[in-house]
């Protein structure tokens, strides 16, 4: 089921009512909200329930049985050592075999068949299920967190199922932990002091920035150029890069801000996925900005673990190094990520590297220029790097680039209007975050009637302005 | 306590409150009760207002109980005359102007090119030049959905004889039925042939067993007769549009393959045989028969098949509508074959393993069964 459609919005008007209604009752609540989730996630395919309950009950039980073998005192134990390894491999097993199986296989058989040997490897060809990495992830931070001796009451079983299969974040995220999600679910919140005004906002916000921003810059210049770039010039082609950044951000951040809202308009709260990226400084800024929740999973589970910034410098560059390809590598099955994704950590230690060597040294320059210089790099790096996480291959990618340099080509899709779009998105992030925060106050102090009217027209006017019938997410793929 | 001789105000109740500013004891709050009135009344009055754009998209679904409920909705958004608003931000946006391709316009487009000596020399089959390792030649495969594996197969192949330079295109979309949604002559005249590509490859129409719109907005049910006499009226539109005016681009049509049990998709044998039969009077259009390479012996989806080692390998992904790597990677081959037998290509590595090519024994139908019109 995806967000903006009527069938969503008649789930969400029937959610919301019994929820509500439940709330006093927390486990009549609990179980509601479990069944509520099943429908959002079965309304693609039910058959993938039973994935999505293997990895419930999966993970329920070993985190009940490494918190059985730690210590009294709650420290680590060889045995809970174990566990933590078993429930790790499992979930990755799963995730690997059905995100990556078919990767493995057909990138060994071409490797074979390069040097002539001709081996066709057992391919499933399944369809990747929806929201698998998020809710992957979400379960190992609760395993290991035990494992850790974070929490010493692993949840019950309805708890830990309504924790992981929760349908706002299920399948695109954010990346919710259990410490941050499981205590909201032993509260009351008062039925009377929703935060309907930031809620509106956001769902507000992320609609416009998924059906009309996303969409609009999708089929006007990205999708295009991307599958047929020997057709363009460079105009179209520098166009291309750039409206993809603000494509996969709107559609990403679009998405979360709806999820964010639908559950905040429920009385829980997720953390904040995305905080204005595109005005980052540097390349580690953007990624406190950029899908922070999964920057946060990787950081605690994989960057720590292996090192972290602990031990030499060549170290802690290839734990930065690692934890970005896998990062990549996370986003989808293809080497394109791959390369995103060592992009990035070459960045990341490029830039420690270059921070070292100059510190102390001063440019000379005004503070505005030296800033707008950092942002003009940081943004342009960034970009360069979304030309291999969208490309389909390698190939493809430095096809697309080496249009840039083209002496002719089309321009077809390149408009006043979409220069417009994409300087306006890149400008609205500038935008202090207290002026949204006034307006959501502002706007819960409306007449209900007029509340109304805005909302109405609003999802009039969104609707005009998005195509005919709502594309997939992005990261519905992830 | 009321003073003397003044009546007790009466606080206000009902839906008077709507109209009154709210004065939340939270900063930016509201009541559950009072959120659901208002997401309640929203949604409804949303509702109402794109009542003529649900019903268009509605239409185009297809019929059922949501079809009913849109027909309902929009007749008494039609009575009330509340469906201005969207017609108007429609119509300012110059959106939704009627659903069908305006192909006549693109085909005026591309008037002048075509002028006589090219139209006498269009009765052929385009006559392309050996591509060669030194000059090979561009060519496009687009498509749907069904085109993303068989279209990366394609490319990949394709790449490998040394001899073509390709070029892969394809959109989740439908094919010729919902032009609101991707418009494919469109597509093909601004994107598609600015790069001269001298083969097409074109494979879509798996979706577009879908009831489709007329010019006088009139529904037309799928695979009735009067929804095929307009299909077949896009298909053949879009055919000439694909002509060059120096006869110089050859389009192979890959109808849709035969889809599995539990698929949604209907009709292919319909769609394959309005293609066909258009690409019989049109020697630069070239239909390609996928039925054969996909199907048993009697001509139904068979989802696992033997190639030409006598290996059986799986065909289809599992939704048994997409194809496989080695499905596509069949079907490529098998095109390939085609391409061959119009076009000197010898130059090239074209020659399948085994392993991807099907057996030597299947061959394409000569004439492809008729169709009852209104049978799905």
């Amino acid at each position: 089921m995806l967000f903006p459609t009527i069938d969503f919005g008649i789930f969400f008007l029937v959610v919301f009512t019994v929820s509500w209604l439940l709330r006093p009752h927390r486990i009549a609540w609990r179980w509601f909200i479990l069944a509520a989730s099943c429908v959002f996630y079965g309304w693609w395919d039910w058959n993938y329930l039973m994935l999505l309950f293997l990895s419930i009950g999966l993970n329920w039980f070993l985190g009940l049985m490494i918190a059985r073998a730690l210590s009294p005192e709650g420290d680590r134990t060889n045995a809970s050592r174990w566990l933590v390894r078993i429930a790790v491999i499992a979930n990755l097993g799963i995730l690997g075999y059905f995100k990556y199986f078919d990767f493995f296989v057909s990138t060994i058989s071409e490797r074979l068949r390069s040097i002539g040997i001709t081996v066709d490897g057992p391919m499933l060809n399944i369809v990747l299920p929806i929201g698998i990495s998020f809710f992957t992830f979400q379960a190992m931070s609760y395993v290991i967190d035990i494992g850790r001796g974070q929490w010493r009451k692993p949840l019950n079983f309805l708890d830990f199922a309504v924790y992981l299969s929760f349908f706002a974040h299920l399948v695109a995220g954010p990346i919710v932990r259990a410490s941050e999600f499981a205590p909201q679910l032993d509260e009351t919140p008062d039925p009377r002091y929703v935060r309907s005004g930031e809620a509106f906002m956001l769902i507000f916000r992320g609609m416009v920035k998924k059906v009309v921003i996303s969409s609009y810059l999708a089929t006007q210049i990205v999708d295009p150029v991307f599958a047929n770039p020997d057709s363009y010039g460079p105009a179209a082609v520098l166009l291309a890069i750039y409206a993809y950044a603000i494509q996969i951000y709107a559609d990403f951040s679009g998405y979360t801000d709806i999820a964010i809202g639908i559950a905040l308009l429920l009385g829980i709260r997720f953390p904040q996925n995305f905080d204005s990226p595109y005005i980052a400084l540097s390349l580690q800024d953007f990624w406190n900005r950029w899908h922070m929740t999964l920057s946060r999973w990787l950081r605690d589970y994989l960057y720590i673990p292996l090192g972290g910034n602990r031990g030499s410098k060549s170290m802690m560059y290839r734990n930065l190094f690692l934890v970005m390809i896998i990062g990549g590598l996370w986003h989808g099955a293809n080497w394109t990520f791959v390369v995103w994704g060592a992009l990035h950590g070459g960045y990341l230690i490029a830039e420690r590297v270059v921070r070292e060597k100059w510190k102390g040294h001063e440019l000379g320059l005004p503070q505005v220029m030296v800033k707008s210089m950092q942002w003009f790099l940081v943004f342009n790096f960034v970009c360069f790097a979304w030309v291999f996480f969208r490309a389909q291959s390698i190939d493809g990618a430095f096809t697309l680039l080496s249009r840039l340099f083209a002496s002719s080509g089309s321009t077809a899709g390149v408009s006043l209007l979409l220069v417009f779009v994409i300087v306006a998105s890149v400008a609205s992030q500038f935008v202090p975050q207290r002026f949204p925060q006034k307006a959501e106050v502002w706007f819960a102090t409306w007449a209900p009637a007029l509340q109304i009217a805005a909302l109405a027209g609003g999802l009039v006017l969104i609707d005009a302005l998005g195509p005919e019938g709502i594309a997939p997410f992005i990261y519905f793929q992830f | 306590m009321t003073a003397p001789g003044r009546k007790p105000s009466r606080r206000r109740k009902g839906w008077h409150k709507l109209f009154e500013p709210l004065k939340p004891r939270r900063e930016g709050t509201m009541s559950a009760g009072m959120i659901l009135i208002v997401v309640l009344l929203a949604f409804g009055v949303a509702v109402l207002l794109n009542a003529d754009a649900t019903l268009r998209k509605s239409n185009a679904k297809g019929d059922g109980i949501r079809n009913e409920i849109a027909r309902t909705v929009a007749s008494v958004t039609d009575v009330l005359q509340i469906n201005f608003f969207r017609n108007s931000i429609d119509s300012a946006l110059g959106k939704n102007q009627g659903t069908n391709i305006d192909v006549e316009e693109l085909l005026r487009q591309q008037a002048e090119a075509e002028s006589a000596a090219a139209a006498a020399d269009a009765q052929k089959v385009p006559e392309l030049a050996a591509p060669t390792p030194t000059e090979p030649m561009k060519i496009w495969v687009g498509g749907d959905s069904i085109t993303q594996t068989f279209g990366t197969s394609f490319q990949r192949i394709t790449q490998s004889t040394g001899i073509f330079t390709p070029t892969l295109d394809f959109h989740i979309s439908t094919g010729l039925a919902r032009p609101d949604y991707f418009n494919w002559p469109e597509h093909l005249v601004k994107n598609v042939f600015p790069a001269d590509p001298k083969i097409l490859v074109i494979m879509f129409g798996a979706n577009d067993g879908q009831n489709m719109v007329d010019t006088n907005n009139k529904v037309l049910v799928r695979f009735s007769e009067p929804w095929i006499v307009e299909y077949r009226r896009r298909v053949a539109a879009t055919m000439d549009l694909l002509k060059d005016p120096k006869n110089q681009r050859l389009t192979i049509w890959c109808g849709p393959p035969p889809m599995g049990p539990g698929t949604k998709t209907q009709g292919m044998d319909e769609l394959s045989y309005i293609y066909w039969g258009e690409a019989q009077s049109r020697p630069w259009i070239q239909y390609f028969d996928t039925w054969p390479f996909f199907s048993d012996s009697e001509y139904m989806f068979a989802g696992n098949l033997p190639n030409a080692d006598g290996v059986v390998r799986g065909m289809r992904q599992k939704d048994n509508v997409h194809f496989s790597t080695v499905g596509g990677d069949r079907m490529s081959w098998a095109v390939i074959d085609r391409i061959g037998k119009l076009v000197n290509i010898t130059a090239g590595n074209v020659t399948p393993p085994p392993s991807q090519g099907a057996p030597p024994s299947l061959v394409e139908r000569s004439e492809l069964p008729p169709q009852m019109a209104g049978a799905e």
